[in-house]
């Protein structure tokens, strides 16, 4: 059938109007589904399509108890509960059963936030158990919601609080090992990107879903020995305030292999409860991050050099003065009275100054310390037993401290500094690089990295020890200087203070008292105190290395009368934790 | 009309009438059943309908699946959370500062004098 229509009839005019809007259809549907055709598959993406974040969990860390690994810092899952004040209908009922499920977490005035009816959230009780949220939640109250928290948990409280520091509210770590390894533990968040329905379900249906599973943070265990670390903090806590002590630092470690087991500072703080501390520098690790002129202990540092360069031996003899020249300045002993021809064991024994002045000439040309002298001297302390130089640890906010070498442009270098350095003053050090080094003095020259880190747990559980480290230098000094140093030192300590030691063991230390230096001079009213120490079974076996340091504002301190006793009550402790035998 | 009461006859068609290729066994059946217009149409939405509740019976099968594994998610994280909190509370019973407070340890004292056995 030919339909012909009259030119000008209305049903011609009305198939026209059709034809142009099916025209006007056609153009506007291949605008709409060509043209904009990314546009609206956005558009449409954006409604039926719903990203997820799946939250990495953080690692967890480890203390070794013993030989196993346990928790000390875990992820608790808490609840914050929160209220749309305009929607809630029943405000008796919500108050009531705050009061009664989640006790002491709400807010102070927490009914009075209800009442706030132009705002659409208010924050009423924080902190609750998942078994109170539960309880709650089953309550079905209008208005009313719960917004789930991971935050850190600490079985062991306090304990190791500044070598583990803490995480903030933004999820980022704060000091110690935390802050350290934030990137380790943190893990990495993953994401589920899916077609969605109204419950916000994920539904398989649709081209473009993406899920990449989340990557949980690494379970770091620590060399810390929890029931070391707990032992020093305690002793450390009672003899501080025996001895009326303001503030002290222990650190124990591992000479053979530079692993740390104990490493604690008083005061301390709660890393649950981190907002609650009135003084920031309550978070820094003293052992690190507090350089220090570490005083007398370095005497034994020099007396290594010495040896180990075949210019003195403990039983070599020098005229001490109790005063000794080097150029413009006149260095003086602290202890007077022990004159005449006296060995360089007996100025160790009394830590006699003008013996370590004199140590460091016989490493020049006898009479001064020659720059090849302080050559020698910044080659030993700083190159060697890494004195003034970061050791790496893998703990946050580890300062170098400082020793200025022979050569250092401001001429500083010069020969009254190095003789200050040979008794400990005129250097800045950290306990952890004089343990460090000491640690080298006492293995038999091997100087190893100190570290915190034993392994990772993964995530079946097991343990994954990392190997035992090598030593970082080998042969920094003979084994025959360290032997004699070993000697000098547990013979000075048999002489005064050997009976306050277990018997049958070899322990030996040396102690160090240095002064403060306080608005740019050397305050005769503020000391510090140190003993820095080893012990075993016999000379050819240490097996831990302790240092204590004890300071406080305005108080003078000694390393024989106050860092002694404590190291001392370690040390005994330490013999019988490690089921060490004697064999003296 | 009913399709059963015919005969189906097969019709030959010689190579040469079709214009094939040459040397290849090619033969045409050409059924003696003929569809309208009518009926390909319908046929074609009966077939177009069947795909669509093929596809609506999967998609909701899947759908259905996805309820049931998100079930299974959940629960696998409320036990996952159930042993976490007992971990937690296992790490807090185990804790140094309980294990010392414990009846047990406090009963422990210092042993007199202490003997080694010679290696």
């Amino acid at each position: 059938m030919n339909l012909e229509l009259l030119k000008g009839s209305r049903t011609r005019i009305l198939a026209t109007v059709i034809l142009v809007i099916v025209a006007i259809f056609v153009v506007r549907l291949f605008y709409l589904q060509v043209i904009r055709h990314d546009y609206y598959v956005g558009v449409a993406k954006q409604t039926q399509e719903s990203r997820f974040i799946i939250p990495a969990s953080r690692g967890e860390i480890y203390a070794m108890n013993g030989d196993i690994p346990d928790q000390i810092v875990m992820n608790e899952s808490v609840y914050t509960v929160f209220a749309d004040p305009f929607t809630v209908d029943d405000k008796t009922k919500v108050v009531d059963s705050l009061k009664q499920i989640a006790g002491g977490n709400v807010r102070p005035n927490f009914d009075q936030l209800l009442d706030l009816k132009q705002t659409r959230y208010q924050i009423l009780a924080n902190k609750l158990t998942r078994t109170q949220a539960d309880k709650l939640k089953a309550l079905n109250l209008q208005g009313i919601g719960f917004q789930e928290v991971s935050q850190r948990v600490y079985p062991e409280g306090a304990l190791a609080a500044q070598v583990l520091g803490f995480v903030d509210t933004n999820g980022a770590g704060q000091y110690g090992i935390e802050q350290y390894e934030n990137d380790a533990l943190n893990g990495k968040n993953g994401l589920l990107q899916a077609v969605t329905d109204v419950s916000k379900v994920p539904l398989t249906i649709g081209k473009d879903n993406t899920s990449v599973p989340a990557q949980n943070g690494k379970n770091i265990v620590l060399t810390i020995d929890r029931n070391v670390q707990s032992q020093v903090e305690n002793i450390l806590a009672t003899d501080m305030q025996k001895l009326n002590v303001k503030n002290g630092s222990v650190l124990v470690m591992n000479p053979n292999n530079g692993k740390v087991l104990a490493m604690a500072n008083n005061p301390s703080f709660d890393p649950a409860n981190y907002g609650q501390v009135a003084d920031v520098a309550g978070f820094n690790n003293n052992t690190i991050s507090a350089p220090y002129e570490p005083g007398s202990d370095v005497k034994t540092y020099t007396l290594a050099t010495g040896i180990d360069k075949g210019v003195v031996k403990a039983s070599d003899t020098y005229n001490n003065t109790d005063h000794i020249k080097v150029d413009d300045i006149t260095v003086s002993n602290a202890t007077l009275g022990h004159t005449g021809n006296i060995t360089f064991q007996t100025a160790l024994l009394y830590s006699l100054n003008t013996g370590f002045v004199t140590v460091a000439e016989r490493l020049g040309d006898g009479t001064n310390i020659t720059k090849s002298a302080r050559d020698v001297m910044y080659d030993y302390f700083h190159n060697r037993f890494g004195l003034g130089s970061l050791t790496g640890i893998e703990l946050a906010n580890e300062q170098a401290g400082t020793v200025i070498s022979p050569d250092d442009p401001s001429g500083q270098g010069n020969a009254v500094r190095y003789s200050n350095m040979a008794f400990g003053q005129g250097l800045d050090a950290t306990l952890i690089q004089v343990a460090s080094g000491f640690s080298s003095i006492v293995n038999g020259g091997n100087y190893y990295k100190p570290t915190v880190i034993n392994g990772y747990v993964g995530d079946d559980g097991t343990f994954q020890k990392v190997p035992d480290p090598a030593p970082l230098r080998t042969n920094i000094i003979q084994k025959s200087t360290s032997t004699q140093i070993k000697e000098a030192t547990h013979d000075a300590r048999a002489v005064s203070f050997g009976k306050t030691d277990k018997p049958g063991y070899y322990i030996g230390g040396k102690t160090g008292t240095s002064q403060v230096i306080v608005n740019g001079q050397y305050s005769n009213t503020e000391t510090v105190g140190t003993y820095l120490g080893f012990g075993g079974g016999s000379e050819d076996s240490t097996q831990y290395v302790i240092m204590v340091q004890v300071s406080g504002k305005d108080q003078i301190l000694g390393g024989a009368q106050q860092a002694l006793p404590i190291f001392t009550d370690i040390s005994n402790w330490m013999l019988g934790y490690l089921k060490i035998q004697p064999k003296g | 009309m009913s399709l059963s009461s015919q005969t189906q006859n097969n019709y030959y068609t010689s190579r040469r009438q079709q214009n094939w290729s040459r040397n290849q066994n090619t033969t045409r059946f050409k059924s003696s059943v003929k569809l309208g217009p009518v009926a390909h149409t319908v046929l074609v939405a009966l077939m177009i309908t069947v795909l669509g509740l093929i596809y609506l019976t999967q998609a909701t099968r899947a759908t259905g699946y996805d309820y049931q594994s998100q079930k299974i998610d959940s629960q696998i994280a409320d036990l996952n959370n159930q042993k976490s909190d007992l971990q937690i509370e296992n790490a807090r019973l185990t804790a140094l500062s309980t294990v010392k407070d414990s009846s047990v340890a406090r009963e422990m004292t210092t042993p007199a004098s202490t003997d080694y056995v010679q290696q």
